[in-house]
């Protein structure tokens, strides 16, 4: 059981709350940080810790619970941000991101943040162990889910597409794949640098049930997530996302995949943030 | 001493014995499931095994998955493809997340040797020490793997257990002990000191049987705890040395010599070390076993050319 259960509108006041504390986070970092990959993601992560996943900050050693799994680990940030606003980590700590000895590294390390389930960064990581952890559910009779949200660029590491035919193969319907679709990584397009589309094709010949949302839009990303339905396949969420979204000057910006905002920019973005 | 065993038979039967005893133990094996003799055991439990088909990285990260969801999960697949292709899996999704996984790399050294280098895993120690918190161990005869797979069963965390490829033979008597990190002294003698790793202790054993004869005594350590090591036992028996020999069927870099040579240094060690195993910058020769290490110099014929070399030059 999810224990906020958010409507809509409340999801959105959350997201934009959650984007509010990453412009902070970003601009308190002394090393840097992934500001366009931690607000392409806000609504799916949101969506899931506010309203769908069965876990509780009190409840993060329950056998039962459904696991998240950040695969594109860069985005921590966003992360962090999440898991504070649900009460998994002190808000406190949130200025501390990527400080020395912090609770709060560059990339998700579960041995210091409560809450990370899977310590990642090195790209690719995230949905074989998530085939292992939704494996064992599936064997173990347990009702819980596994979701993981990669990026679109991260897809081009093979050992996803090894972990797509397994989790295919053994039927794993327990395990929730979200593309973060934002169509743009470190060096530039994701297009021009490895053209993944068609993605939806790609994850259908590989045997999983495909949907897509748009990913920026809390009402499409929480239709897609609760109207899946056990098909005896894996699915896949493609989430057709704008990297750096929520901040005019940040959105589609492919040199905000390293940049933190800084002086006048912090103000610019907290205003264009604000509720509303 | 009992007939010779295959290490993998032992492997498969201790995790018949788990899963009869309780442990929720899941193989995960990249299609290897003859490299890994595995059949018995799904014959006993038909719907535990899981076959990623022939896939490493994904063999591992799933491993780990199984381990977070509280299984023991433990992957049978070939060392040199354990290790070299799931490289960055061990590192992160085992070794980092500290995930409850149990590495066997079978046919481990140059096991396959006529197969050629792709299928030889001569780096593995040397990977795993660079990986902090996993513990290594190489067993040279049935008995002693038989409780080094029952001890890292029982462990939490990460195990790399380099397995041979071939039958061997006890070196050990029924009433064994292995203890985690301490080395088992096998022969016991006066001014040289033998290190070896795995099967090529016995190599080592008949080299020191073969110089007895000759009226030479040496001794022979068998180094089967990379991680966790008391180096301070080590040390105490290389200190009384003049010569240090360390055997492998690794390369000489990152192996077993130099975890000796560490060891050497850190204590004062005034022995002269000599490092036998495949050389820095080369590749294990194809061919069976026996030419491979005659090339190598890691048979017992190597062994003693090198120690009496030594005793002539006195």
């Amino acid at each position: 059981m999810n224990p906020f259960k958010l409507e809509i509108g409340e999801l959105e006041r959350k997201a934009r709350s959650i984007r509010r504390k990453i412009i902070n986070l970003n601009a308190n970092s002394p090393a840097g940080g992934h500001t366009g990959a931690d607000l392409s993601q806000v609504e799916i992560v949101t969506a899931l810790y506010f309203r769908l996943l069965n876990c509780a900050p009190d409840r993060t050693q329950d056998d039962t619970r459904d696991i998240y799994i950040q695969s594109k680990g860069h985005a921590a940030g966003g992360y962090y941000c999440v898991l504070a606003e649900a009460g998994y980590i002190p808000e406190e700590w949130l200025p501390s991101y990527q400080h020395n000895d912090s609770h709060l590294p560059g990339h998700p390390v579960r041995q210091k943040t409560p809450g990370v389930e899977l310590n990642t960064g090195a790209l690719g990581h995230g949905l074989p162990v998530a085939v292992g952890l939704a494996l064992a559910a599936k064997r173990d009779g347990s009702s819980r889910k596994v979701y993981v949200v990669t990026g679109d660029g991260e897809l081009a590491e093979g050992s996803n597409w090894e972990a797509a035919l397994v989790a295919a193969h053994y039927q794993l319907d327990n395990l929730i794949v979200i593309n973060d679709k934002n169509k743009l990584q470190l060096a530039g397009a994701t297009a021009s640098i490895m053209r993944t589309d068609p993605l939806d094709e790609k994850w259908k010949a590989f045997g999983f049930d495909v949907h897509q949302c748009e990913g920026n839009n809390m009402a499409s990303v929480v239709d897609v997530l609760e109207g899946l339905t056990p098909a005896g396949k894996p699915h896949v969420v493609i989430a057709n996302t704008i990297k750096g979204a929520g901040v005019s000057f940040i959105a589609g910006r492919p040199e905000w995949h390293h940049r933190v905002p800084k002086g006048e920019e912090i103000e610019r973005a907290l205003k264009e943030l604000a509720d509303v | 001493m009992s007939n010779s065993e295959h290490l993998a038979n032992i492997m498969v039967q201790c995790f018949i014995d788990a899963v009869k005893n309780g442990v929720d133990l899941v193989p995960v094996v990249a299609d290897s499931t003859s490299t890994s003799k595995i059949t018995p055991f799904v014959e006993a439990f038909p719907d535990r095994l899981v076959n990623v088909g022939i896939a490493e990285q994904v063999m591992v990260g799933t491993a780990a998955g199984l381990a977070l969801a509280g299984k023991v999960a433990v992957t049978c697949n070939a060392a040199p493809f354990l290790i070299s292709r799931s490289n960055e899996q061990v590192k992160v999704d085992v070794c980092y997340n500290n995930t409850n996984v149990k590495l066997f790399g079978l046919n481990s050294g140059a096991s396959y040797g006529p197969l050629a280098s792709t299928h030889h895993s001569i780096d593995d120690i040397g990977v795993m020490r660079g990986f902090g918190n996993i513990k290594i161990f190489a067993p040279s005869c049935p008995v002693e793997c038989k409780q080094i797979i029952e001890y890292a069963i029982a462990e939490q965390g990460p195990v790399y257990i380099r397995m041979d490829g071939k039958a061997l033979p006890e070196l050990h008597s029924s009433d064994y002990k292995f203890v985690a990190g301490e080395p088992s002294l096998l022969c016991d003698g006066d001014e040289i000191v033998v290190c070896a790793l795995g099967s090529v202790v016995h190599e080592a054993v008949a080299a020191a049987n073969e110089l007895k004869e000759k009226g030479v005594h040496i001794s022979v350590l068998n180094v089967s705890s990379i991680r966790p090591l008391n180096k301070g036992t080590l040390a105490a028996q290389l200190n009384k040395a003049k010569l240090v020999v360390t055997v492998e069927e690794h390369n000489i870099n990152g192996g077993l010599g130099s975890v000796v040579s560490e060891v050497m240094a850190e204590n004062a060690c005034a022995a002269k070390l000599i490092r036998l195993g495949v050389a820095d910058g080369d590749y294990a020769a194809a061919g069976d076993r026996a030419y491979t290490r005659q090339q190598l110099s890691i048979d017992s014929v190597g062994i003693q050319s090198i120690c009496q070399q030594f005793l002539q030059s006195e």
